[in-house]
């Protein structure tokens, strides 16, 4: 665990640092991605998306993570502005960096635009999730249960599952597919569901080993929830574009 | 030749009755199976949600591993360097009295916005396991007992705050980080040190491991 960085006189959070990187990773591979599918047009249109879909991500995992710790939350509204970026949930960042994107979208009236910016953001994330997973391994987040396998890595004073390492194979993995079948696929929105699906697996999966998860009632994890939800959502679009197809 | 064209076209006919035939089955086929894959994703999915909730309990006992080392040091492994200081309620409080507990010395001041990040994690982590053997010691950097106690007062922070005026504690632990955070074990050994901002996961995860082991 190396939770800061030393940089000369400067203590930087390796975690804090490591999601700037991933931020900027991925929105500059969001336009380059854009402009790659789309020419300068969807690149554009990306690129004054980009901002609103930032802001949207941000206000919706700190909302998400402020909401399952309403215990401390409720007592310190303030802690909702608070810069602090280990308070951050990524299920809310999805899920508000979507809706923000497509609202803002919509208002433009540029809604046509949605499938592809979908599949640009589907090929950009992968990259910076694994950035991001990077930093919560090295900031000491996401700790894992407690294990015996062989790959264990001590947190906490016993050996757990490498759970930010779990997530930075599965964005690898995730991103392996989803470049291989981009020149594959042609129907705008594929590889954004194809994205939904696996990332929906993931999340159902991998959070199953967190002992930090945010809980719903009856101890249900949340994002196990909104997982299975990704991952319905992505088998229901693809029923629907075969029933089409016939 | 009119009978040729008359087989012709219904064979044509019969073509396009058969394609329509195969097309629906298919589709039928499709649908169903489809409608199979999201009913069986849906149920396999609610079970294993279901089977890997969190379930309420204290995590197994172990017993703490042996001290890597005999001689107090700010390190993981070696037992917390002694100090006595003063609270900010006048009373003086020596980490040595709080042997037998699970304790959290913060290093930290009011002007770090970061130290003040982590507080109310702190806070509510000492309401959760004050009754199960839990101490803060918020070893205050250097500032003014009156700025420490509004501060205090403020933000509804009800652990034991203590003022380490020369900043001789600082030193003793080798502070160049804030805030710093050493967890110490019932033995009073240092078992996990944070430099910089801890999550809640990070010193719940913690308190937790250290209040299961048997000294």
């Amino acid at each position: 665990m190396y939770p800061i960085i030393e940089l000369g006189p400067l203590n930087l959070g390796s975690g804090a640092l490591l999601l700037v990187i991933a931020v900027f990773i991925g929105h500059t591979q969001f336009e380059r991605i854009a402009h790659k599918r789309g020419g300068d047009e969807l690149e554009q249109r990306a690129r004054r998306c980009a901002p609103f879909a930032l802001l949207g991500a941000a206000i919706g995992a700190r909302l998400w993570y402020g909401l399952f710790n309403w215990d401390m939350y409720g007592q310190s509204p303030g802690l909702f502005l608070a810069l602090r970026l280990g308070d951050l949930a990524w299920p809310g960042a999805l899920i508000g960096g979507a809706l923000a994107g497509y609202a803002y979208l919509r208002v433009r009236r540029m809604a046509g635009a949605t499938a592809p910016l979908a599949d640009a953001a589907a090929l950009a994330l992968p990259p910076a999730q694994a950035v991001a997973a990077l930093g919560l391994l090295l900031s000491g987040e996401a700790p894992g249960a407690p294990t015996d396998v062989p790959w264990a890595l001590p947190l906490f004073g016993v050996p757990r599952h490498p759970v930010p390492l779990y997530y930075l194979l599965a964005a690898l993995v995730t991103w392996g597919i989803l470049v291989w079948f981009a020149p594959r696929v042609t129907r705008p929105g594929s590889l954004a569901m194809l994205y939904l699906a696996l990332q929906g697996s993931v999340m159902l999966l991998l959070e199953a080993l967190r002992v930090d998860s945010l809980v719903t009632v009856g101890g249900i994890r949340a994002a196990q929830v909104v997982g299975l939800a990704m991952l319905l959502i992505a088998l229901w679009q693809k029923r629907a574009q075969m029933e089409r197809a016939l | 030749m009119a009978m040729l064209r008359g087989i012709v076209a219904r064979d044509a006919h019969d073509m396009q009755a058969m394609a329509e035939e195969i097309r629906s089955l298919l589709m039928t086929f499709s649908r169903r199976m489809w409608d199979l894959l999201l009913v069986a994703t849906l149920l396999a999915g609610s079970a294993f949600i279901w089977t890997t909730r969190v379930v309420p309990g204290a995590p197994a006992t172990a017993p703490a591993p042996e001290p890597a080392a005999t001689q107090p040091a700010p390190l993981v492994g070696h037992p917390a360097p002694e100090f006595t200081l003063s609270a900010i309620d006048g009373s003086q409080v020596a980490l040595d009295d709080l042997r037998g507990q699970v304790v959290l010395i913060n290093l930290w001041a009011t002007w770090c916005p970061p130290c003040r990040a982590e507080m109310p994690a702190i806070q509510q982590a000492y309401e959760r396991f004050r009754d199960q053997g839990f101490v803060v010691l918020a070893v205050n950097q250097q500032e003014d007992a009156a700025r420490v106690v509004a501060y205090m007062n403020e933000q509804r922070l009800t652990f034991p705050a203590l003022l380490d005026s020369d900043a001789l504690v600082g030193a003793a632990y080798q502070v160049r980080v804030l805030p710093s955070s050493f967890f110490l074990d019932r033995r009073g050994v240092i078992r996990a040190v944070y430099r910089g901002p801890m999550s809640r996961g990070m010193i719940e995860g913690t308190i937790e491991q250290l209040i299961a082991e048997t000294p």
